[in-house]
């Protein structure tokens, strides 16, 4: 897949009420691929740090018997991050508001991942 | 052998004679290296050659449990002992998931049919387990009463394959239980490996400017697991089957917790 159409799949999440970045990252070293991000977010450390925690919950999982992850879903008291994942090595974060509405923002995270295989 | 040179050896084997009973080996070794598609294809097949085939249902009924689906499961194993009455696998298979779905008489029906045939101790425990959490539900013990943390949530946990485990900081269990399909509590071994989770959590938090953690829900090819911060250091973890909604899920995260919270009050009273 092109980096436009990383743009554009990007472009999709990021339409959705509350959402305030978007980042395709490598889940083996944390580093962005590409990014939609608004002023003021941190890319890097939302990249390095989201990935850390999904190659974590992959691990786990795997070790608990319990399978592959497909979708991770952290609330905190003033955002969210959601991070979806297929067989390869990318991941897609979101990072939004609390009140974004997080059954939308899965439905077109776990189509995304469909896009980037 | 490697099990890798035992797949490709019995997969070889297969390609030859397609209706060789080899895929039973097969396709179990798949299932334990989780790559349950391609098992559940091979099984399917098998079957297909092999209807009458009691182990070959039993197969597909375990790894229809691994991906979740307990209706497929329960109707595997009852073909089973259409065909082999006396099947050891399919009654402790039937008694596990009847227990998950607190069809406690058909628990004890089906695991004591399992005793009768000389199963191990791990069916004994099962049925004790089953036969205690029957005589609490007869006996209407309020779960915060009873002496025996495993039962802290069982009141709780209603549907197919929901669990609850309460752990402390050393990602040892406090209260729940986790059960296998054999019936064996693993309670202990998946709350050691589910607790790091958290230790990761509590770090990105540090650096992300989000505030504290309230829940993590992620979604596996087997299950959909939510952990919450719970008083006093300890952390809650429920998981269901991919059945359930989500939306369900944190209701019962919340259910979970504020039995928890009483608990741990009740316990830490002097």
């Amino acid at each position: 897949m092109s980096s436009s159409s990383f743009g554009t799949v990007l472009e999709s999440i990021t339409r959705q009420r509350g959402v305030r970045a978007s980042l395709i990252v490598s889940e083996s070293d944390g580093l962005i691929i590409d990014a939609n991000l608004r002023f003021g977010q941190d890319g890097d450390r939302i990249a390095a740090l989201a990935a850390s925690l999904y190659r974590k919950a992959r691990l786990s999982a795997g070790a608990a018997w319990l399978g592959a992850v497909a979708f991770l879903q952290l609330d905190a008291e003033r955002g969210r991050i959601c991070v979806a994942g297929g067989r390869g090595d990318l991941i897609i974060v979101v990072v939004a508001e609390p009140a974004a509405n997080v059954g939308l923002i899965r439905v077109e995270l776990l189509k995304a991942v469909d896009q980037l295989e | 052998m490697s099990t890798t040179d035992e797949i490709r050896q019995w997969s070889e084997e297969l390609a030859r004679d397609p209706a060789s009973l080899v895929f039973l080996q097969l396709a179990e070794a798949l299932r334990r290296q989780g790559q349950t598609d391609v098992a559940l294809k091979i099984a399917a097949r098998g079957i297909e050659r092999h209807p009458s085939n009691a182990d070959a249902h039993d197969l597909m009924a375990r790894i229809a449990v691994d991906r979740g689906d307990f209706d497929r499961a329960i109707s595997e194993w009852e073909t089973v002992l259409r065909v082999a009455s006396d099947h050891l696998g399919a009654m402790k298979g039937l008694g596990y998931i009847s227990f998950q779905q607190g069809r406690l008489d058909d628990a004890e029906r089906y695991l004591s049919g399992a005793a009768a045939q000389g199963a191990g101790d791990d069916v004994s425990t099962a049925l004790d387990m089953v036969r205690r959490s029957s005589a609490e539900m007869t006996a209407t013990v309020d779960p915060q009463e009873s002496t025996d943390p495993k039962w802290l949530f069982a009141d709780l946990l209603v549907e197919d394959q929901q669990t609850a485990l309460l752990l402390d900081t050393n990602g040892y269990v406090l209260g729940g239980l986790y059960l296998d399909p054999d019936g064996h509590d693993l309670a202990q071994e998946i709350g050691a490996q589910l607790s790091g989770i958290s230790d990761e959590v509590v770090r990105a938090m540090r650096h992300l400017d989000i505030g504290d953690w309230r829940s993590i829900v992620f979604e596996t090819e087997a299950a959909v697991v939510a952990m919450a911060p719970a008083p006093h250091a300890t952390l809650l973890v429920v998981a269901t089957s991919r059945a359930t909604p989500l939306g369900l899920m944190r209701r019962l995260l919340d259910r979970c917790a504020a039995r928890a919270a009483g608990w741990l009050d009740a316990v830490r009273e002097p």
